[in-house]
Formats: structure tokens, sequence, C-alpha cells
């Protein structure tokens, strides 16, 4: 099922980052969209602070793939780079996502048959007012679980 | 250095007086005479004036290797690099004759020499107990390559010839290079000549891409240089920062290449290499100095007290500088890569026209931020669009490049105050934007300072200078062991 999360502001971005870290399990799989300058870099930071990461976490998109120690590992890609399908092999992306850490794939949706069958589809909409509307689309029980206790999460979050 | 050359029988009164002075069971001059007459597996030399000797050592050619017999230094003249010459020319002349593993034992307590040899490339592989007879000392047994201080002996000399090889984001590239000065040979595998000569090879991310590149990119380093690999010294190879995919691919075919050439491997940081290209480009160059790195993948502003040394006073919290022009370039849709294309039309735009945020320019750090400037520029781009007018794009380069530009420079300035350093240097892709060089070139001016900047084939990826680091890394035994792995992080200053 469908969930949707508001963000007035890039704060409550990393805020709703820091919500999901809690939630995450070894091996949980989330691809990020939205256009360039949307958040996606932002929320994953948030992630990180979750995860308890000590360094800064920098764009990935030189790299297309970092890594940072925290509760799990976390594995941060930007595929924006990469032109074709074949390349994932060369950046050990299979391998690397299923390594028993979290993944967050920036523009992971321009491989979708790459992302395995259970993964978190999360897409970033530029609002008019700039804030943002994140809509989470989950494929599979772990993610759909995960799309329901992340939103609550966030509710439950508001005041707080 | 002292002068150092073959020990000869007239010597041996010096020699005897140099040993009692150094050990508690000195070597009698019979067990001096024996060895001198043994001249076809012993080599025994002495540092210093004819009339005043200073330090002598000597080495036995044994099948597994050549073995340290003795070495000595007088005591008013030690921790003056007496007996590391000595051991760099031990370690030459087993070299010559085809030795290529040297061996010294040497007490556990004794720090100086343990220093001393591990600075020469030895490592310790064993422990003899209790060995020295009159203090019951244990001895650590080392080895090394011959290899290894052949290599130093020859870069303090200026005479090293280094492979050096590149291949840490997009471009393979290889160079050799003497005496960390001079270029014989400078290939990157992106060169209009290479690609006619090799089918069009395009490297890319794909580390096929380098796999496919870096033989030939190699052989023609070789080829252009007029050398083959038994007239290096060393090989050197770039183990991080970068895209670890591409990296492996240098490391894996650096490694088998000193494997197979038994030729010593010096490490280099990408981003230390981007320093050692003004030093290249610019022999006046001196620490301390600040360096600044701009590229498509790094931002980072580095003091540098003293060649080899590098503290990262900041670098950027999210996107760098060369990726937030790429990007820029990419929502205007005006072509990759971004850089050059948004400097050509700057020039004709208004710098002041559009206010866009100038990130972290008041934080009181060295931090760098510009995806808030990315995010500025795209809903700039989408609120003018949403009012039906046109952008400017002059205007719209110029005034995103200034904010850029801006932060840089008031950062820079600042740096090389707090510092006090005379010297800055700039490095890495984006140091071809002139708009930039020029902002820096002249504030720092106005501060005293003066600013080099290579010319743009040795700003971008290339082998030069790694090479020219490499060079710098061998005068102080820096080498790499085979077990080293490429690091997509590697941090300066290890």
């Amino acid at each position: 099922m469908r969930h949707e999360i508001i963000s007035p502001t890039e704060a409550t971005t990393y805020r709703a980052g820091e919500l999901i870290a809690d939630l995450l399990a070894p091996g949980d799989v989330v691809s990020l969209s939205g256009d360039l300058g949307a958040g996606k870099t932002c929320l994953v930071k948030g992630v990180s602070a979750g995860l308890g990461v000590i360094e800064n976490v920098t764009s990935p998109t030189f790299n297309i793939m970092l890594e940072h120690h925290g509760r799990l590992e976390l594995f941060h890609f930007d595929l924006y780079r990469l032109e074709r399908a074949e390349q994932l092999e060369d950046i050990d992306f299979y391998g690397t996502t299923e390594a028993g850490g979290v993944s967050f794939i920036e523009w992971g949706e321009r491989f979708p048959e790459a992302l395995p069958e259970d993964h978190l589809s999360v897409d970033i909409l530029i609002g008019d007012d700039d804030s943002r509307l994140i809509v989470l689309s989950p494929s599979g029980p772990r993610a759909s679980a995960l799309a329901e206790d992340w939103s609550a999460a966030v509710l439950s979050d508001v005041g707080a | 250095m002292s002068a150092i050359r073959r020990m000869t029988p007239e010597d041996l009164n010096a020699v005897l007086g140099i040993e009692a002075a150094s050990f508690g069971a000195p070597w009698t001059r019979a067990l001096f005479e024996d060895e001198l007459a043994r001249e076809n597996d012993r080599v025994w030399l002495v540092a210093g004036d004819d009339d005043a000797l200073v330090g002598f050592g000597g080495i036995m050619l044994a099948p597994d290797g050549a073995h340290i017999m003795d070495l000595a230094v007088t005591p008013e003249a030690r921790r003056l690099g007496v007996a590391r010459g000595l051991m760099l020319h031990l370690a030459r002349e087993a070299a010559d004759r085809g030795v290529a593993r040297m061996t010294l034992e040497v007490g556990a307590g004794n720090t100086a020499a343990l220093a001393l040899y591990a600075s020469l490339g030895f490592t310790a592989t064993g422990l003899r107990p209790r060995y020295y007879d009159d203090t019951g000392e244990d001895a650590v047994i080392m080895w090394a390559d011959t290899a290894r201080p052949a290599a130093i002996l020859a870069a303090e000399r200026g005479e090293d010839l280094v492979l050096a090889i590149e291949s840490s984001c997009d471009e393979t590239a290889a160079s050799v290079m003497r005496g960390g000065t001079e270029i014989l040979s400078s290939v990157v595998a992106t060169q209009v000549d290479f690609h006619a000569r090799f089918g069009g090879v395009v490297p890319e991310i794909a580390s096929r891409k380098h796999t496919e590149a870096i033989v030939g990119v190699i052989d023609e380093a070789l080829e252009r240089a007029g050398v083959t690999l038994v007239d290096l010294d060393a090989l050197a190879i770039t183990y991080g920062p970068g895209l670890i995919g591409a990296l492996v691919v240098g490391v894996a075919y650096a490694k088998g290449l000193a494997l197979g050439t038994g030729l010593p491997l010096v490490g280099v940081n990408h981003l230390e290499g981007h320093i050692f290209a003004s030093k290249l480009a610019d022999p006046e160059l001196e620490p301390p100095l600040i360096a600044l790195v701009v590229s498509g993948g790094h931002t980072s502003l580095v003091h540098v007290p003293a060649w080899g040394e590098y503290h990262t006073l900041g670098s950027t919290l999210d996107d760098a500088a060369g990726e937030a022009f790429d990007k820029v370039a990419k929502l205007v849709g005006i072509g990759y890569p971004g850089g050059p294309a948004i400097s050509r039309l700057a020039e004709q735009g208004n710098p002041a026209a559009i206010p866009f945020p100038r990130a972290m320019l008041h934080s009181g750090d060295y931090d760098f931020s510009l995806s808030g400037l990315k995010t500025a520029v795209i809903t700039y781009v989408r609120k003018e669009e949403a009012a039906g007018r046109t952008i400017h794009l002059p205007d719209l380069a110029a005034s995103f490049q200034a904010a850029v530009i801006d932060v840089q420079v008031a950062k820079a300035v600042r740096a090389a105050t707090e510092y006090d350093v005379r010297h800055f240097c700039l490095g890495g892709g984006v140091a071809a934007n002139t708009a930039l060089r020029e902002a820096l070139r002249s504030a720092l001016a106005d501060n005293g300072v003066r600013l080099s900047v290579p010319p743009f084939s040795l700003c971008t990826d290339n082998a030069a200078m790694i090479a020219a680091a490499a060079h710098f890394r061998l005068t102080r035994g820096a080498f790499l062991e085979l077990n080293a792995e490429a690091t997509a992080s590697l941090p300066l200053g290890v």
C-alpha cells in the first residue's frame, strides 16, 4: 500500500531519515527518486545520523557508492552516472546490496530490474512552496511493513 | 652524507676503533682481515674522509640473500645519516650483483636502529631469543628487498626512474618520471591520439574499461619514455581515494607488476598527487602552504606545513564543486562536462544578476556546502519557468559561478592568513576555471600570498603527479606492502 509523508522543510526530510533509521533491518533496500535538489542526499544524511554514523555523508555521485559504518552498514549508492545495467556488475551492486547492510540507492529507478523483489521505492516530489511530498511505494512484505511503520513514526513524531 | 667507498686493509686501524667504541664484544683484526680477503662473497664499505672514518659496514652474499655482517658508526657521528647511507650503498651493491633480498639482526631494544631499518623498507620477520652473548638481549630478524633501499638511494640522488599508474576515477593513466621532476612520458587514456591508436577506448566508470585500457596505457608510457621495466627503480600506484571499482584495477595491476618484476611499490594518495602536480609545475612552490583541490569528486582545503605532512582543514559536506557545475549544467541543458560549459556562458553574463546563497561563507570553519546552492539554482529555474519568463542563461551561469567562487576564495584567503603561509596551490579539474583562478590569484596577492596553478594537463587526473609524489615518498622509504588494498575513502596523511 502506498503511503505519503509531507515534509515542509529540509530539516523535516532529515528527521524523516532519522526515523526510518530506527526501523531498518539488515538487507533492507530503499530506492530513492526525485529531481535534482529534491533532498535525496538530505534524507540519507538523516538515515546516517539515525544509524549512529560518525563521519559526514557526502554526495556519492562521483564515487557511485559510499559505505558508512553505523549500527548497520549503510551503503549509499548514486546511479546517476551509470548508463547501462551491466555497469552495476562493475560496481558490485548485487554483492553489496546482499551483504547484510542497508542500501539507499539514489536514482535507483533508472534500473528497476536491478532492484531486489522486496524493496521500498521512495519518490520525493517538490511542492510549489518548497515543501516535499515523500511517496512510499513498497514491493514485497518487508518493504510494506517498513513503509507502514515509517509513516506511522513520522506522524507520531509531529510536534514531539 | 659522508663519502662512501670500499674498505681496504689500510682502514683497519680506524675500523677497529669504531668497532670497539660501538660493541661490548667487538670483532678482532683477524676477523676483519679474513673478511676483506673474501672478495667473491663479501662487500665492505667505509664512510667518511680518508683521515677520519666515521662508520663502516659489510655484507655477506649468501644464497638466500645478503646478510649484514656488521655496521657501526662513531658515537660523534651518529644520527647524521651515516648508517643510513652505508645501508643504502650496501643494498645497491647487493642488488647490482643480482641479490634480491637482504637481512640483518638488531637488538630488540635498539629503537633507533629499528626505526632506521624500517625506514629503509625492512620488516621484522622473527626473533632470536637471548641472541647477544654479552647482554642477553633478544635479536629481531629483519628482511628487505634490496630493490627498496636501492630505489631510495636512486631517489636521493635524483636518478630514480618511476612508473606511476593512476586509475582512481574515469581516466586510466601512466607516467614514467626521472628524479621526481623530469616527465619522460605521461599518458592519459582519454587522449585523442591514444584513441586513434587503440581503437577508441573511452574509459568510464566501468572497471572493465580500465582493465581494457591499462596494459596499452602502460606500454605506451614505457615506449614514449624509451625505457623498459628492467630500467625502472620503482612502481607507484594511486590506492585511494576514489571509485573503488576503478581503484582496484590499477592496484591489482601494480601489485602483479611489482611481484613479477621485483620492483618496490609506492602507494600514493590521489589528493597528495594533485598537490604534487603544483610542485611539479612550479619548483619555487615551498611549504608551508595551503592547497585547494577542487574537482568532480573532491573539494578539499589542506594545510601542508612540510612536504609529506597534510592537515585537511575542510572539505565539502555534500557535493563537490565540479559535481555542482555538472548538475547545474544538466539542469539547464547545456551539456556535459558542466564546468567548461558554464564558465563559457558566464563570460557573457552578469555575476550579480541573481543573488544565489553563499553557503558556509560565515560558518567559521573551512568546510564547504554546495548542495544548497544547487537547490537554489533549481528553485530559481522552476519559479522563472512557472512565471513564464525566459531564463537568461549567461546571467544564471555567471551568478552561480560567482557564488561558488566567492566562498572558495574567502576560505582560501582566511586559511592562508590563519596559517601564515606565503604559498598557495590550486589543483583538480575545476582549477581550469579561469574566473576561479583569477579571483583566487588576485585575492591572495592582496594578502601577499603567491598562487601556483599547474597547466591544465596536470590539473586533471594524470599519472605524472602520482610519480612526483612517489619520488618524495621514496626518499622517505614509504612503500606499499603487497597486501595493501585500494581504499575508496583513503584519508590524506596516512
